[in-house]
């Protein structure tokens, strides 16, 4: 099975889609300091002055550009979800990929632990653990990272007894392979885009509970984030400032989990025939 | 999916949750008691207390004896004292859990019907214009996170419009009784419902719509049509039945969405559960209560996923024998 999955993946409109607002959204973040004249953190000297050509979304109760807090953070979103989501990966990579090669006890082991935290709802240890560490962005993409992996791992285990069942691999038993050459050649290689795609809805997932926790005031203060921000603006709805200051990350937000969620389809469509129509 | 669940995973799920409520203070560098109670709590203790503390904690005892006497605490029902409410944690819980179970059980019904009945009209549509409204509406809807909804009903309908309340669940000190206190409730809770509902409708509809395009091609629906059953009754007779049945394992998933999602819900339209108390207590850094809050969060889905189980197997016989 030997599929040009980048052709796939720009055939469809879906894919296609969440790869320009990805792009776009990386953009914006490796450019936010050309992007914006001023600094996220800096007093400007206005405070809730609205949208005008000095500050493009207007300023803050305490004077901040928002259009520069915007731009901001997208980096801490997305620095915060590839590398939870990266972690994750490697992580779900090596339990569930061991386990799905082992079996026997230790994959039940595994599977049992996954089990169990898999009915935990992901929000509550995130909290929980949040409150206590008061987390720095490092801390942050630890524990979502933590959190994120049984059900990547689950993934990872079912494509590897899939794999490890296939013609190819059978084949290459027949003749004499041993488990190292299986791995490296069949297994490691087909295994690929399935990482990717558990690693985009990661992605995805962690940007999510990012904003999640910072909108409840955990996290580190410093660091500028869309959810940070909608709380902040959000004790301010009876003056007019949140047209342009809990807006903008609000929609931000929905944006990257839009694109990311577009790419998951469209990458789950291109590894699932049996979807594609 | 995850239907035959055994009882041991829930078992090993509260114990992961108990342990991890358990040794995050403890890990914590420095005094446990600092970390259980926070500084600002012990700033105000007498030597007396301290004392008192440490030896309802067991804190001068090794780690497992401190670990029994937490389950023990548990069992009792005795969760802590609330540095901020200065109340014990359950009946400060107490006050505000009914107004989260409240918004989360309508909101899983209303969810679940609504899901069901647009699942089934749209897989019976499938490929026409009114199926692909929806299926798009549900992706669209799904991606959104469920604090920013809210907070855009709240501007356009609270802030903008003036229809709906800002916050709380009542109009205080209105001494409203019967018929107008119920609609005083629904008013106050019609946002945050609709919020909830919006934003996880989704994958109901979408398991539904799912099950039901593959129903329809099954032979016991042709047989249906073929004895001359009316579209609506193979609609919902036949196929709409047998599609049931993913969606009660579903339920419980999104119940645990439903509790986290209301967390968040509660805590933008200040509606007094248990999201507007975690808020409260995630600020004044009031550590109990902030785990009575996610103990119960997690014990409340945990127990709801476990009965679903029960009645899957009710409702679908096949999973007992098939053991």
């Amino acid at each position: 099975m030997h599929v040009d999955y980048w052709a796939h993946l720009k055939q469809s409109n879906a894919g296609r889609a969440g790869l320009i607002l990805v792009c776009l959204l990386v953009g914006v973040a490796v450019l936010a300091p050309v992007l914006s004249p001023w600094n996220p953190g800096a007093y400007t000297g206005a405070i809730f002055s609205p949208p005008g050509r000095e500050h493009w979304l207007g300023t803050n109760d305490v004077g901040q550009d928002v259009w520069a807090q915007l731009l901001f953070g997208a980096r801490t979103s997305l620095a915060v979800g590839c590398g939870a989501a990266l972690l994750a990966t490697l992580l779900s990579a090596l339990i569930g990929g061991t386990a799905g090669l082992l079996g026997g006890l230790y994959d039940r082991f595994w599977m049992r632990a996954v089990d169990a935290l898999l009915v935990i709802p992901p929000v509550i240890p995130a909290i929980l653990v949040g409150a206590y560490l008061r987390p720095s962005l490092a801390v942050t993409v630890a524990l979502l990272a933590a959190i994120l992996w049984p059900g990547e791992a689950r993934v990872v285990r079912a494509q590897i007894l899939s794999l490890k069942e296939r013609a190819p691999v059978a084949a290459a038993r027949t003749f004499g392979a041993g488990w190292g050459h299986i791995l490296v050649r069949h297994l490691i290689p087909e295994l690929g885009p399935v990482l990717v795609a558990v690693f985009v809805q990661g992605v995805r997932r962690a940007v999510f509970l990012e904003a999640g926790l910072s909108f409840l005031g955990i996290g580190d203060p410093a660091v500028v984030s869309w959810g940070r921000m909608m709380q902040h603006a959000l004790r301010f709805t009876y003056l007019d400032v949140w047209k342009w200051w809990l807006l903008p990350p609000g929609l931000a937000l929905s944006l990257t989990l839009g694109a990311f969620a577009l790419l998951g389809f469209a990458l789950e469509t291109v590894f699932h025939p049996r979807l594609r129509r | 999916m995850l239907r035959d669940r055994p009882f041991a995973t829930y078992v090993l799920a509260v114990f992961v949750i108990l342990s991890l409520n358990f040794i995050l203070p403890r890990l914590m560098p420095g005094d446990p008691l600092l970390a259980i109670y926070g500084e600002e709590a012990l700033l105000a203790m007498s030597p007396e207390l301290k004392e008192e503390l440490v030896r309802r904690f067991s804190l001068d005892r090794p780690l497992s004896a401190q670990f029994l006497a937490y389950l023990a605490a548990l069992f009792r029902g005795d969760l802590g004292h609330s540095y901020y409410f200065n109340a014990p944690v359950s009946r400060v819980l107490l006050g505000f859990l009914p107004w989260t179970l409240l918004l989360t059980g309508l909101a899983l019904c209303l969810c679940a019907a609504l899901g069901v009945v647009l699942g089934i009209e749209s897989g019976a549509r499938r490929g026409r214009p009114q199926d692909a409204v929806l299926l798009s509406a549900a992706l669209f809807l799904g991606g959104f996170p469920d604090f920013f909804a809210g907070t855009l009903l709240l501007l356009f309908f609270g802030v903008t419009l003036g229809v709906a309340p800002l916050a709380g669940a009542l109009t205080p000190y209105a001494g409203k009784a019967g018929l107008s206190l119920v609609l005083d409730v629904l008013h106050h809770l019609t946002l945050p419902l609709l919020t909830l509902v919006v934003v996880r409708v989704g994958p109901f509809y979408l398991l539904t719509r799912n099950t039901m395009v593959t129903t329809l091609g099954e032979a016991f629906i042709l047989t249906a049509r073929a004895k001359g059953c009316p579209d609506r009754t193979v609609r919902y007779r036949h196929a709409g039945r047998h599609s049931l049945l993913p969606v009660v394992t579903a339920a419980g998933l999104q119940y645990a969405h439903l509790i986290t999602g209301a967390l968040f819900v509660e805590m933008v339209f200040s509606y007094p559960g248990m999201g507007t108390l975690l808020y409260r207590a995630l600020l004044t850094r009031d550590y109990p209560l902030i785990q009575g809050i996610l103990l119960t969060a997690a014990l409340a889905v945990l127990t709801v996923n476990f009965l679903l189980e029960l009645v899957y197997v009710k409702v679908d016989p096949r999973v007992v024998r098939a053991r």
